[in-house]
C-alpha cells in the first residue's frame, strides 16, 4: 500500500506529541523535587528560627530569675546552668540559621549585631564559679564575689530586658522571610503541578486525536483495500499490472482465472502467460510489442495502432480434454512516474462472443446478400439459360461424384483425381459467375479451396475427401433450391404480360439462344469483372453469329476464362494506365470469323500484356520446370507456358483467376475440337489469343 | 496557417519519400501541406532510399514496408544505422502488426495504414516532426 503525505506528516505529529509529553513531564518532576527540597529544608530552618524567638524572652526571664534568687539568697546553681544551657543553645541554632542562604539579609545582619552586643554583658554572668553567699550561723548574705556577680546579674538582667524585643523582633522578620519564601516555593510547586497537568491533559488530548484519525485513516485505508479487492473480483476484464521484467505484479483481477485458466499470475512473465496458447509467431511479435511498451518512441495511440493483440485467438483447454478457440483483446496502457514508464497496465478482455457474432453477422449478410444478388441476376437473365446452366452443372456434379468414387491409392492418382475435381468446378464456376448467379458461383470457390489445400498435402486418404462430399450435398440442395425459384419466376413472368415477354416467347428463344446469347452473356460478364475489379473496359463482340453450333459451347467456355484473364490480370487500372500514358478505359475485342476452310477466334486486350521473365520465375515457381529449363527458353516457349496445366502467375486466389486453371483448360478444349491456340504479346500494349478451329461437321446458324 | 508562423523561422524540413508505387509517392508529395516541408527525394525500394539519404540528409522518411529489391524493414535497420536522428513515418497496410511491431522495434517512428486521407497524412507528419 501506498503512505501517502497525509499520513507520512500525521505519524510525524503523533512521534512530536510523545515527545513533548515525555519532556514535559520529565520537567515537571525535576523541578518539582527541587522545589519539595526546598520547601522540606525551608521548614526545619523555620522551626529553628521559631525556636530562636523565643531565646531573648527565656534569656531575660532566667537572668530575672537569677537576679531574684540573688536578692533572696536562694540556691542559683540550676538557674545559672539553664541560663549557661540557653545561650549555648542561642549560639548554636543562630550558627545553624547563619549557614542558611535565603534568609532576610538585613534582619539577619541587625539580629546577629544585637546578639553579639549581648556577649559582653553575659560573658561575667556566666563566667562567674564562685560561691554568691557567705553565710554566718544566722544570718547569710552576698559574698564579695556575689555581689560582683549580683551587680553583672543586674546589668545583663537591664540589657536583656531592654534588648528582647529588638531581638525577637528582627528574629520574627528572619522568621517570615522565610516562611514568605517557603511559602511562595509552594505556590510555585502548586502552580508548576497545575501547569504539568494542564500540558499533559492537552498534549494527551493531542495524542488522542491523532491516534483518532490514524485508526480512522487506517480503516479508510483497509475499506478501500476491500473496495479494490471487489473490484477485481468482480470485474469482467482482466487486469494486471507488468513491471520492467515483464512479469505480472502481486494484485490482479479475478476475470484472469477464467481466460486464462490458472490461478496464480504473481511474477509470471508475459511470455509464459501465453505460451502454448498462441503460435510462436504471435507470441514472439507480442513480446516485442511489449518490449516496446518501454520505449521513448513508445506513444499510446502509436503503440495502439500496431497492438497485435487487439483480437488474439486462443486456444485454451475447455475442461474436457478437448481445445477451445477464444478471442482475447489486450489494450496496453503506461503508467509513468517520475523515472519514466513504472508499469505498464494490462486490460485484457474476452471478446469471443463479439467476434463470433460478427462474423456470423457478416456471414448472414452476405447469404442475404448473394441472395438478394441472385434473385436479380435470376430476373435479368433468360430463364432458359440457368435452366441450361443447372442442366450442366447438375451434369458436373455427378461427374465430380463419378470423379470422387473412382479408387485411388498412389499419390499419382490422388493427385489426378484433384486436378479432375478443379477442373469440373473451375469450369462450373465461370459459367455461374457468368450468370451472376454468386450464391453458386461461391460455393463453388468453397470447393475450390478445399481441393487447393488438399493440393498442397503430401498424403492422401481416402477420408480426406468426406468434407468436400458433405460440401457437394450442400451445392446440390442449393441448386435445387435455385432451379425451383426459377420455374417459379418464370411462371410469375408468363403470367404478367409485358413487351418483352411477348417478343421473346419460349418458344422463340429456343430457336435464337446461341451467337447472340453468347454475346450477350459476354457482355454482362465484362460488366461485372469490372465492377468486382476495379477496372474499366469495353469489349467489342464481332462476328459470334458465324460461330457453328457445335463448337459454341467450346468458345463459350474459351471467351469466358480469357475475360476473366484480362479483366483480373491484363487490363490496369485507370491510375496504372494513365502513369504508363495510355488512354483510360481498356478495349477487350472478340473476333470470329471464317479462315479458309474452319474459322478463327482473335481475343485482344491492350493490357499489360505477358512478361516472358515473370512467367518463366512464376512456372518455376510452380515446379512446372526447372530453372535451368528456364534459362533455355526463349520468349515464345516461355509465352507458351501459360497453357500448361496448373499455370497461374497470381500469388493470391480470388473469385476470378488465380486458381492455376485457365489457359490449360482453354488449350485442352481447343485441342479436343482439333484447333490450334497461340499467344502473342507486347509487355505493356498487349495480349492476343489466336485460336484456329477445323471445318465443323455443321453449319453455322445465321 | 498558425503553423507556417510558428515554424517559419526554423529551416525547412527535408522529407525523403520511399514507396515502390509512383502514384503513392505522387500522392504524398502532393498531399502534405506544410509550408516549410521540402521533398529532397523520392525512392522506389531501399537501396535508392539509403542512397538519396546519404546525399540529401532527410530529416523525415516516409517508409512503404513491402518493397522490390530492399524491404522497408531492411531499410529502417540501415537508415537508423546511418542517420540516427532520422524520424520515420511508415505508411503501409497495418494489417500484419507483426510487420509494424518489426518496424517499430527496428526504429520507426509512426504509423499510417494505408489507404489514408489526405488529413491523415499531414497530421502523422505534424507529430513526428512538430
Amino acid at each position: 500500500m501506498l503512505l501517502s503525505g497525509v499520513d507520512r506528516n500525521r505519524r510525524l505529529l503523533t512521534a512530536a506529541a510523545g515527545f513533548l509529553l515525555a519532556a514535559v513531564m520529565g520537567l515537571v518532576l525535576i523541578i518539582g523535587f527541587r522545589l519539595a527540597t526546598q520547601i522540606r529544608g525551608n521548614v526545619g530552618t523555620l522551626q529553628r528560627a521559631s525556636e530562636l524567638e523565643t531565646y531573648p524572652s527565656v534569656v531575660s526571664q532566667q537572668l530575672t530569675a537569677l537576679r531574684e534568687r540573688l536578692d533572696t539568697l536562694e540556691y542559683t546553681g540550676h538557674v545559672h546552668a539553664e541560663l549557661a544551657e540557653s545561650v549555648r543553645g542561642f549560639d548554636r541554632d543562630f550558627a545553624a540559621l547563619e549557614r542558611e542562604h535565603d534568609l532576610d539579609p538585613a534582619a539577619m545582619h541587625a539580629a546577629t549585631a544585637l546578639w553579639h552586643s549581648y556577649t559582653p554583658v553575659l560573658t561575667p554572668v556566666l563566667a562567674y564559679h564562685g560561691e554568691p553567699y557567705s553565710d554566718t550561723a544566722t544570718n547569710s548574705s552576698l559574698s564579695r564575689s556575689g555581689r560582683v556577680f549580683y551587680a553583672h546579674v543586674r546589668r545583663a538582667e537591664l540589657f536583656a530586658q531592654a534588648n528582647a524585643a529588638a531581638l525577637h523582633r528582627q528574629l520574627a522578620a528572619v522568621s517570615a522571610s522565610l516562611q514568605a519564601r517557603t511559602a511562595a516555593a509552594a505556590s510555585r510547586l502548586r502552580w508548576l503541578l497545575s501547569g504539568g497537568v494542564l500540558a499533559v491533559l492537552l498534549l494527551g488530548l493531542a495524542a488522542a486525536y491523532l491516534q483518532l484519525a490514524r485508526a480512522r485513516g487506517e480503516r479508510a485505508a483497509r475499506e478501500a483495500q476491500e473496495q479494490t479487492r471487489d473490484i477485481l473480483a468482480t470485474v469482467r476484464e482482466g487486469f494486471f499490472l507488468l513491471d520492467a521484467d515483464y512479469r505480472i505484479g502481486a494484485v490482479w483481477s479475478k476475470a484472469l482465472t477464467h481466460m486464462f485458466g490458472r490461478e496464480n499470475f504473481a511474477g509470471l512473465s508475459f511470455e509464459e502467460l501465453l505460451r502454448d496458447k498462441v503460435p510462436p509467431e504471435t507470441l514472439a511479435t507480442a513480446t516485442k510489442f511489449i518490449k516496446l511498451l518501454w520505449g521513448e518512441r513508445a506513444h499510446e495511440n502509436l503503440m495502439k495502432s500496431i497492438n497485435p493483440l487487439g483480437q488474439l485467438e486462443v486456444s485454451m483447454d475447455n475442461g474436457r480434454g478437448g481445445k477451445e478457440t477464444r478471442y482475447l483483446q489486450f489494450d496496453f496502457h503506461r503508467v509513468t512516474g517520475p523515472k519514466g514508464v513504472k508499469h505498464v497496465l494490462c486490460a485484457v478482455g474476452d471478446i469471443t462472443s463479439s467476434v463470433l457474432l460478427s462474423r456470423e453477422l457478416h456471414e448472414a449478410q452476405e447469404n442475404a446478400h448473394s441472395q438478394l444478388d441472385m434473385m436479380v441476376s435470376m430476373l435479368h437473365s433468360d430463364p432458359l439459360q440457368i435452366g441450361t446452366f443447372l442442366d450442366s452443372a447438375s451434369a458436373g456434379l455427378k461427374h465430380i461424384n463419378a470423379i470422387l468414387k473412382e479408387p485411388a491409392r498412389s499419390h499419382a492418382e490422388f493427385s489426378k483425381k484433384l486436378a479432375g475435381l478443379a477442373r469440373e468446378l473451375h469450369a462450373m464456376k465461370g459459367e455461374a459467375s457468368a450468370l451472376n448467379l454468386m450464391s453458386i458461383a461461391q460455393r463453388v470457390h468453397h470447393l475450390e479451396d478445399m481441393v487447393a489445400q488438399l493440393k498442397g498435402r503430401s498424403e492422401l486418404t481416402g477420408n480426406d475427401f468426406l468434407p468436400m462430399v458433405l460440401k457437394l450435398d450442400e451445392l446440390l440442395a442449393h441448386l435445387r433450391g435455385v432451379r425451383e425459384m426459377t420455374l417459379r419466376l418464370t411462371a410469375l413472368r408468363d403470367n404478367a404480360p409485358s413487351p418483352e415477354a411477348t417478343l421473346s416467347t419460349p418458344a422463340l428463344r429456343i430457336g435464337s439462344s446461341g451467337p447472340e446469347e453468347l454475346a450477350a452473356t459476354l457482355h454482362s460478364l465484362a460488366r461485372k469483372l469490372a465492377q468486382d475489379h476495379g477496372k474499366e473496359f469495353s469489349l467489342t463482340v464481332n462476328g459470334l453469329a458465324d460461330c457453328p453450333r457445335s463448337y459454341l459451347s467450346t468458345v463459350k467456355d474459351c471467351l469466358i476464362q480469357m475475360l476473366r484473364n484480362s479483366a483480373v490480370h491484363g487490363i490496369e487500372t485507370n491510375e496504372v494506365r494513365r502513369a504508363g500514358s495510355k488512354a483510360a478505359g481498356g478495349q477487350v475485342r472478340v473476333d470470329f470469323r471464317r479462315a479458309g476452310a474452319g474459322y478463327e477466334l482473335l481475343f485482344e486486350d491492350d493490357g499489360a500484356g505477358l512478361s516472358p521473365e515473370t512467367l518463366k520465375e512464376a512456372a518455376v515457381r510452380k515446379n512446372i520446370i526447372t530453372a535451368e529449363q528456364a534459362a533455355q527458353l526463349d520468349n515464345r516457349a516461355a509465352l507458351a507456358l501459360i497453357f500448361k496445366p496448373g499455370f497461374s502467375t497470381r500469388s493470391e486466389v480470388s473469385m476470378d483467376a488465380g486458381r492455376g486453371t485457365g489457359m490449360d483448360v482453354v488449350a485442352k478444349a481447343v485441342y479436343g475440337l482439333g484447333g490450334k491456340i497461340g499467344v502473342s504479346t507486347n509487355p505493356g500494349r498487349f495480349t492476343r489469343f489466336k485460336i484456329a478451329l477445323p471445318a465443323a461437321s455443321e453449319t453455322a446458324v445465321a | 496557417m498558425e503553423t507556417a508562423k510558428d515554424t517559419s523561422a526554423r529551416r525547412p524540413v527535408k522529407l525523403l519519400i520511399v514507396d515502390d508505387s509512383n502514384i503513392v509517392r505522387r500522392r504524398i508529395e502532393r498531399s502534405q501541406q506544410f509550408d516549410d516541408l521540402e521533398v529532397v527525394g523520392t525512392a522506389a525500394n531501399g537501396i535508392e532510399a539509403l542512397e538519396l539519404a546519404r546525399r540529401t540528409d532527410p530529416d523525415l522518411v516516409t517508409m512503404d514496408l513491402t518493397m522490390p529489391q530492399m524491404d522497408g524493414i531492411e531499410c529502417i535497420t540501415q537508415l537508423v544505422k546511418l542517420k540516427p536522428e532520422v524520424r520515420i513515418l511508415v505508411i503501409s497496410a497495418l494489417s500484419d502488426k507483426a510487420t509494424a511491431v518489426e518496424a517499430m522495434e527496428r526504429g520507426a517512428n509512426g504509423f499510417l495504414d494505408k489507404p489514408f486521407t489526405d488529413r491523415q497524412l499531414n497530421e502523422a507528419i505534424a507529430e513526428l516532426m512538430y
